[in-house]
């Protein structure tokens, strides 16, 4: 094996693990089309239009945004199964993500969150405001709230999040943006998505 | 067979990482145009991050460069001052709770403005809804009027600044890289300057360069970098030398 070779075979597969998920293919979510989302028998109709991301954060997983997932960010996750991490690995042997489980309480799955994101954004700043019970998805559900801060960024996110466990199997949507403007102008919109969210036939308008 | 593979994935490689490689890029919102000797510009002191780059590409801050590049931005923006067009007026630093706002407009002005190059500026990632015709729809809020209370300025120019210097390592793992055919940046030079309309919150005015010239520790350098950042300002007038220059032709 050349030189060349030996580091062509070592160096192209660590830079392609280190790269970002391909990023290409953003798409049009229409207004008052039901769509079923993150590869999953949850489905959603929308009352404007979203722009669904090319990337996803995870398997069962898809987010929408209106101005970049950096001023408005939903994320939906379909049905995460038992031993199922939220996102992909960001370094399964060092840092490993946390992982879902049939058997956990609602009251878990914020905790799931803030330690998913603790790790995949290496971020300390981040804290589950509120908790309480709630209905989503026809079935019995947790909301809660969180605020976190990207590192390397100065910009204070805050976030709401609703989650179900139907049939031993995850269902959550959140919403983030910055706490200046974006989240009090886009909440009600995220509100109206998780309002129209349901396991199954997709509800016509 | 291997190089074949090799070529391959290095090209799959560039195609993922390829927003780092956006061009030099401006937007207007669709109508806007701003006479000179018009209106009244509060100038927002700017963000200036200046460090190394290590080896895996995280950013080190650097305190001695940043303070560098801080006299030096701030002694050339005060020089520019006179060529854009319309008075400018520079911000004072607030205290107390309005220190935070301010702040955080900064903050939000850098995330606002690294959306609008992923997903204006660079075709490859645009969002359908920012794809249409002459659409420029950005804001931060009519709450960034806030900012500028008592200062009777219509508008708000944010500039932002982050250099990142490779590091030995980091230049290392570029030659190595190379070898395999990857391309593998060493060194980032991000620098956005953006005009807000104080009353809408609206974006007007983005120029916005992820690999920007001029070397901002060095006097020569910065006198560049905000040539650069402050290109085709709207309203600008072109320095008197350049007057000469193109007359003289």
């Amino acid at each position: 094996m050349t030189l060349r070779n030996a580091v062509s075979a070592l160096i192209v597969p660590a830079l392609l693990m280190c790269a970002a998920p391909a990023s290409a293919g953003n798409t049009l979510i229409a207004k008052g089309q039901a769509v079923a989302v993150a590869k999953s028998a949850l489905t959603i109709l929308p009352d404007r239009e979203w722009n669904k991301m090319g990337a996803r954060p995870g398997r069962n997983s898809e987010t929408w945004t209106l101005d970049g997932d950096g001023l408005n960010d939903v994320t939906f996750y379909g049905g995460i199964e038992t031993d199922r991490t939220l996102f992909r690995e960001v370094s399964k042997r060092v840092k490993p993500l946390p992982r879902f489980s049939a058997t956990m309480l609602l009251t878990d799955i914020p905790a799931l969150l803030e330690n998913s994101y603790r790790i995949a954004l290496a971020t300390p700043l981040m804290t589950i405001e509120s908790v309480a019970p709630c209905a989503f998805v026809g079935a019995k559900g947790v909301t809660f709230t969180y605020s976190f801060t990207r590192p390397n960024e100065d910009v204070r996110r805050k976030g709401e999040g609703y989650a179900a466990i139907i049939a031993g199997k995850l269902y959550m949507a959140t919403f983030e943006a910055p706490d200046i403007y974006y989240y009090d102008r886009d909440i009600a919109g995220f509100r109206a998505l998780v309002a129209s969210a349901r396991i199954g036939a997709p509800p016509q308008s | 067979m291997r190089h074949t593979l090799s070529a391959a994935m290095a090209v799959l490689c560039l195609l993922a990482s390829s927003t780092a490689f956006a061009q030099e890029k401006s937007g207007n919102k669709p109508g806007f145009t701003l006479r000179p000797g018009s209106t009244r510009i509060l100038l927002i002191r700017p963000t200036i991050k200046v460090g190394a780059q290590s080896t895996g590409g995280m950013f080190e801050p650097n305190a001695d460069w940043t303070q560098q590049a801080r006299d030096n931005l701030g002694a050339a923006l005060d020089a520019a001052q006179q060529q854009l067009g319309n008075q400018v007026i520079v911000a004072q630093e607030p205290i107390g709770p309005a220190a935070a706002t301010f702040a955080g407009y900064r903050a939000l002005f850098s995330v606002l403005a690294d959306s609008v190059i992923e997903y204006q500026f660079f075709p490859g990632n645009r969002l359908p809804t920012k794809k249409r015709k002459g659409a420029f729809e950005w804001t931060m809020g009519p709450g960034v009027a806030e900012i500028a209370k008592g200062t009777g300025c219509d508008y708000a120019l944010f500039i932002f600044d982050e250099d990142q210097y490779g590091s030995t390592g980091r230049k290392f793992l570029q030659v190595f890289a190379a070898m395999a055919y990857v391309q593998v940046k060493s060194g980032e030079h991000r620098g956005y300057a953006g005009l807000v309309d104080l009353h809408s919150g609206d974006l007007v005015w983005l120029n916005a360069d992820q690999a920007m010239g001029g070397d901002v520790r060095t006097v020569e350098g910065a006198q560049k970098r905000v040539r650069q950042l402050l290109e085709n300002f709207p309203g600008s007038t072109p320095p008197a030398a350049q007057i000469a220059t193109a007359s003289g032709q």
